[in-house]
């Protein structure tokens, strides 16, 4: 195994076609749409690491998360998945070996298991479809484990998702996304749908899992006290774009991207502190046609001349990265 | 000292089924005084929303009031026919609801929505309405109103349209406000924005809210009172700060202790064990006894009344387990 970071995002680009149909376009001659979903966004993630993605909606925190999944082809820039990567033609045969070692939790655990399944069946499906085991006793022995490693008892098995609570369906979600002994897991908001006590209970089960299992976490979410708690490096994206790449101390006690700043301002004050807070102000621009230069640009206090010119591109501080021209120039 | 706008003495909710009768709100009882802001906070499924919908006499059959009474400045309007609550609901007591398009209609203008709702309730001509409508668009943040009152639903952004449902809310002039967790579908930065526009507006306006939510940050930041409910019944009810801070109930503590925040830097949150029990299985005695690790015998068999005086509790321990300071050290 080579020690190198795990993930790597290489200059990745998706742009989205989002024109009308071909013969509205001859007759009431409307130029071709595109919405630039994610915009040249490079980062690596290291074994055993969480890194997060947070943002509002329309960032493109989940396009990111199909297109590390192979879920989608970027438009340009690579993902590589312990140096293989998932866009090549090359490197298909050894794509499908990567195959089980990444998985995905998804946000709505209502969705995301088959309902006319038993939960045994659901667990089950990666062993089977990987042909990691054949043999009968096998498959439930390890079923029967895998209930028990996220909390749920054995006999859970033989029931169907109806008979499950939210938490308890992400439980079976992680059981089977754990099959295949994945290395890496791609989490697109695992607790958004949940409940505040049981989203504690499924964090917790998260971390548990990470120390016990040697995991990677891609964790995708528009929470920051989640993102917080959860992450080792955070990467804040706005308009398609990383804006600002820290560790959560550094990026919580002392944001430098103005959008940053605006979105942990814009957290309620639960402790009641009576920090004193910047009003938010504007709207996310339409992605479709976003501002020129740097996206944050009409929302923010600190723009000039050369932010409405030119986007600035992800730099480093000394404990960072940043993309703004404020913050290079010493400015803010 | 005047009578509360609202009160709500002994409600009672149930749903029948062919089996029996499924209990929703059991004995709830709480005011809420000229200009107050109550939060009304819980897990799905605890109650909330039923109170919110009796309240205005939206209980989808078979849910019905089995008993208690619901007075709006000391008169009853639970046991009003239809036709007479009709003419309260939207100019007495306006709603909010979480999806700003379920309260707007998609084929007809804003403007039109408002003048209707004006010309309804109100002894005002449309051209005065329009006017009206004009201004409170302008109060509620809407750029350009005198161009965007003429816009469709589908042509604003989701702030934008739950800030038209504001100004829909107010062109009444109502006592009561309930607000059916109005920003839950809101990004953080534009949740920010609305909950700063609602301070703004029931403070310029004296109108009281029912605000219910599942988001404590959210009760942090504009609420006065807040009450817990939990499983059908409130559990905990006093000053938001009182509350929040010194939580007296177990579950409230757990609720507090499992919110991952941006200042705390524990490692794992508080895990309240199990979920909320559903409706038909309801344990005997204290509904939170089975998740409760400081249960004794007497919580298993009574059920706790909820007392005090300014901030009231439903706990048999609720004396003994005081002075503990910080949620996040008890059950942990």
């Amino acid at each position: 195994m080579s020690q190198g970071p795990l993930v790597e995002v290489d200059g990745l680009w998706r742009v989205f076609d989002v024109s009308g149909p071909w013969l509205n376009r001859v007759l009431e001659r409307r130029p071709r749409r595109t919405l630039t979903a994610v915009a040249d966004v490079s980062f690596a993630i290291g074994r055993r690491e969480t890194f997060a993605l947070v943002g509002e909606s329309g960032s493109g925190k989940s396009t990111i998360a199909r297109i590390i999944m192979g879920l989608m082809p970027p438009s340009q820039g690579d993902v590589r998945i312990d140096g293989i990567s998932m866009s090549s033609a090359e490197a298909r045969q050894k794509r499908a070996d990567l195959r089980q070692r990444i998985q995905m939790i998804f946000q709505d655990p209502y969705a995301s298991l088959n309902p006319r399944w038993r939960v045994d069946r659901i667990i089950a499906e990666p062993l089977r479809a990987f042909g990691l085991m054949h043999d009968r006793q096998e498959i439930e022995a390890r079923v029967a484990e895998l209930l028990k490693l996220v909390g749920l008892d054995p006999a859970d098995g033989r029931k169907y998702p109806h008979e499950f609570s939210g938490g308890q369906r992400q439980r079976i979600a992680i059981a089977r996304a754990l099959a295949a002994n994945p290395e890496f897991i791609v989490c697109d908001e695992p607790t958004s749908a949940l409940d505040v006590s049981v989203q504690a209970q499924i964090l917790n089960l998260m971390r548990d899992l990470q120390d016990r299992l040697g995991l990677t976490y891609l964790l995708i979410s528009h929470n920051l006290a989640v993102v917080r708690h959860m992450a080792t490096r955070i990467g804040v994206l706005y308009l398609g774009r990383l804006v600002e790449v820290a560790a959560p101390s550094e990026l919580f006690g002392n944001p430098r991207h103005p959008y940053t700043r605006m979105l942990l301002d814009a957290v309620p004050d639960l402790d009641m502190t009576g920090r004193v807070r910047r009003p938010v102000e504007g709207e996310i621009p339409n992605p479709i046609n976003p501002p020129k230069g740097c996206g944050f640009h009409p929302r923010c206090p600190y723009q000039n001349e050369r932010c409405r010119r030119e986007t600035p591109s992800l730099s480093a501080g000394d404990d960072r990265l940043v993309a703004c021209h404020g913050v290079v120039e010493g400015r803010i | 000292m005047t009578a509360p706008v609202l009160s709500v003495r002994n409600l009672h909710v149930a749903f029948a089924t062919r089996r029996a009768d499924l209990v929703a709100l059991e004995d709830v009882s709480f005011d809420i005084a000229q200009g107050e802001v109550l939060g009304v906070v819980g897990e799905s499924g605890a109650g909330k929303s039923v109170t919110g919908a009796a309240i205005i006499g939206l209980l989808e059959p078979p849910g019905r009031i089995t008993a208690g009474e619901i007075l709006l400045k000391g008169e009853r309007i639970d046991n009003l026919p239809p036709s007479a609550l009709r003419k309260i609901r939207g100019k007495r007591i306006g709603m909010v609801f979480q999806d700003p398009l379920t309260s707007l209609n998609p084929l007809f203008r804003i403007g039109e929505q408002l003048v209707e709702t004006m010309t309804i309730h109100l002894d005002i001509s449309a051209a005065r309405a329009r006017e009206r409508a004009i201004e409170l668009l302008g109060e509620v943040g809407i750029p350009a109103p005198e161009q965007r009152i003429d816009a469709f639903p589908h042509e604003l952004s989701g702030g934008m349209r739950q800030r038209v449902v504001l100004a829909m809310v107010l062109c009444t002039s109502p006592e009561l406000i309930i607000a059916d967790e109005p920003t839950t579908a809101l990004d953080v930065s534009v949740q920010a924005q609305i909950i700063a526009l609602l301070k703004r507006l029931t403070k310029n306006h004296g109108t009281s809210v029912m605000l219910i939510t599942h988001d404590m940050g959210v009760i942090a930041e504009i609420a006065d009172r807040v009450a817990v409910v939990y499983a059908g019944r409130i559990v905990e009810i006093g000053p938001v700060r009182e509350v929040l801070k010194r939580p007296r109930h177990p579950y409230t503590r757990g609720l507090m202790g499992a919110i991952p925040t941006l200042t705390s830097d524990s490692d794992r949150l508080v895990q309240i064990p199990g979920s909320m029990p559903r409706l038909n299985a309801r344990p005997p005695g204290c509904a939170f006894n089975p998740r409760c690790a400081l249960a004794i015998d007497q919580c298993r068999r009574e059920r706790p009344p909820l007392a005090g005086d300014d901030s009231k509790v439903a706990c048999w321990l609720a004396g003994a387990s005081e002075g503990s300071a910080s949620p996040r050290e008890v059950l942990s």
